[in-house]
């Protein structure tokens, strides 16, 4: 395990563990009250990493993960050009008028969309692009837009766990522990299917027995002209080109060492030049600052003052301490150790924010790498950490950003989905999935 | 100038209880864009207007503009739907509940000032202290009435 590191002189003569702690503990609680922007506490904690003397400045920069930064950037700067195209309606549409309005056939096909879309888009980007759609689509339908609205939810988490990029968390573990997007695929992909159809099982049982559309509402739908969300077929094209070529570029990517980051952002630098090709300097200026407003600066600078934040913890020992209590508590049992991980995982990242937790416990898992013979064998911890805190999201309405968005434009369509009816669905089905999750690890890598 | 002397004295209102479609009928033969809604006992409940019945049929989702461009919706279908239900509802359901009121012996600059003040309304409804309806006066009254004053001047010259 590593030792503490804090060599220089802290504010006060303080006890550098306590204080850095304690900086962090003030980030988690802020942010949970949600009275701050969140990338202003994450950078004022990182802030007082610095200047409270846990950390100098250096240390603090080499904590930030660049890969992690520019692969989220790299993807917001192409969703941000892409969904200017109105290529999610499109699909969604289609989607729905393939099973004819039917209700409950309405319901899989936009969770199905949402599902993919956020395995390889940010899940929050996927539902402000659908869930608006569906709130039409339910309309014309005549039928209740809270087991719609549920299912997405559910299904913007379920599919952002099978990917590299398909949600903050796994970006981070991919980063941190050297997995490629292929390692994703490989180790994560087979069961989101699983925990997918097990989930919309559950959902119909909820609700999908009562679902009833009348024929004139069926047809309303039939009536939808799914080719006039096209604004712009010149830039779908330039799109769908770019994002083939960085998908691409991230299942081959770790054959040739390069990481994701450097696949994103080339392909954003690449379709913020196609996009605007011919046009006056004065128009690509213009239209790249309009794409620079889209991509999420608050989620970025979360992520560097994060990053700083629990470095600053990491240098005074106190993860490493967590780690060895943690295997204490499973008295080293490696797979009471995965199956710790997996379900603290679930239940802290239903009730806070799964990012900062992620970030704290990538360090931990990092120094248990000794205890279990070395990085290679922490494979299933990795595994069990991205499964518990993306599937965890789903647990209640503040567990991820998705359902917190969901929830805001339900709200605005005068459809409130309150805290603890969603709870009431939720908290359980994300039970089962984490039961399914657990039983995957073990079969895969335990038994 | 006091409002009792220049409003349009004892217009045409509708119950609470009535359908909003039937209402809505009789306000466009009679050429209306709105009418006080008042309770069995003649005290005013709020105002029917065309926007108040647009506003329940134009979905929230539209109005909060979290979809704006939606050129592939049925929009026509999608409205004529809303149209169907919300015209089988009750006026009480539908009515602005907040509207300008003005008393009997208001002047006719505290008027037209009321009316361009917060929130610029196209009308003011003259209730007695009781809630009792007396009349109603709109911008357009007022204009008239000057226009009507002036034009009165001029032909006395």
């Amino acid at each position: 395990m590593s030792e503490a590191v804090v060599r220089h002189s802290v504010i006060f003569g303080l006890d550098p563990l306590w204080l850095a702690v304690s900086i962090l503990l003030l980030v988690y609680a802020f942010v949970m009250f949600e009275k701050f922007n969140r990338a202003v506490l994450s950078l004022l904690g990182a802030g007082m990493m610095i200047l409270g003397g846990i950390l100098t400045q250096e240390q603090a920069i080499a904590g930030v993960d660049f890969n992690t930064i520019g692969l989220l950037t790299g993807m917001m700067v192409i969703v941000a050009i892409s969904q200017k195209t109105g290529m999610f309606q499109y699909v969604a549409i289609r989607a729905v008028k393939a099973v004819k309005g039917r209700p409950w056939g309405v319901l899989v096909m936009l969770a199905t969309v949402t599902a993919v879309f956020s395995a390889f888009l940010d899940n929050v980007t996927t539902v402000l692009l659908i869930a608006p759609v569906t709130l039409l689509i339910t309309d014309a339908l005549g039928v209740r837009p809270y087991p719609y609205l549920f299912s997405q939810i559910l299904a913007s988490n379920i599919g952002g766990t099978a990917t590299l990029i398909g949600d903050p968390p796994n970006i981070m573990i991919g980063s941190a522990a050297h997995l490629s997007f292929y390692d994703f695929m490989a180790n994560l992909m087979p069961i989101i299917p699983v925990v997918f159809l097990v989930s919309l099982l559950f959902i119909w049982l909820m609700f999908g027995r009562d679902m009833k559309a009348s024929v004139e509402s069926r047809q309303l739908i039939m009536a939808f002209n799914e080719n006039e969300a096209i604004k712009n077929v010149g830039l779908l094209k330039k799109c769908l080109f770019v994002l083939t070529l960085v998908i691409f570029g991230f299942t081959v990517s770790h054959s040739f060492h390069i990481e994701p980051a450097s696949i994103a952002m080339s392909g954003a630098a690449l379709l913020l030049l196609m996009q605007t090709w011919g046009e006056s300097l004065k128009d690509k200026d213009h239209a790249f600052e309009g794409i620079m407003t889209n991509v999420e600066w608050t989620t970025i600078f979360f992520f560097v003052g994060l990053f700083i934040v629990v470095t600053g913890v990491e240098h005074t020992g106190a993860i490493a301490w967590l780690a060895h209590q943690t295997l204490a508590m499973t008295d080293g049992n490696f797979n009471a150790t995965v199956g710790a991980i997996l379900w603290i995982s679930a239940l802290a990242s239903a009730l806070i924010d799964n990012i900062p937790f992620v970030a704290t416990m990538i360090p931990m898992i990092h120094d248990m790498g000794p205890s279990f013979g070395g990085a290679n064998a922490l494979q299933p911890l990795w595994w069990a950490l991205a499964l518990g805190a993306c599937l965890g999201g789903n647990g209640s309405l503040i567990g991820a950003s998705a359902n917190l968005i969901v929830a805001g434009l339900a709200q605005r369509a005068g459809h409130p989905i309150a805290f603890m009816t969603y709870l009431k669905h939720a908290f359980g089905l994300m039970l089962v999935t984490i039961v399914i999750a657990h039983l995957y690890i073990y079969l895969r890598y335990l038994f | 100038m006091i409002a009792s002397k220049f409003m349009v004295a004892q217009p045409q209102t509708c119950r609470l209880d009535e359908q909003a479609g039937e209402v809505f009928k009789r306000m466009r033969s009679l050429g209306l864009r709105l009418m006080p809604a008042i309770d069995a006992g003649g005290t005013v409940k709020g105002v029917l207007s065309t926007l108040s019945l647009l506003g329940h049929i134009v979905p929230d989702y539209i109005v909060s503009g979290d979809l704006d461009a939606i050129s592939y919706a049925p929009d026509f279908g999608l409205l004529r739907k809303h149209y169907d239900i919300v015209s089988n509802w009750m006026v009480a359901d539908i009515i602005d509940t907040q509207y300008l009121s003005v008393g009997p012996n208001e002047s006719l600059l505290s008027v037209a000032a009321a009316l361009i003040g917060s929130g610029r309304h196209e009308y003011a409804l003259v209730v007695e202290t009781d809630g009792g309806l007396l009349g109603i006066i709109s911008a357009g009254d007022i204009l008239g009435l000057l226009a009507q004053m002036a034009n009165d001047r001029q032909n006395d010259v």
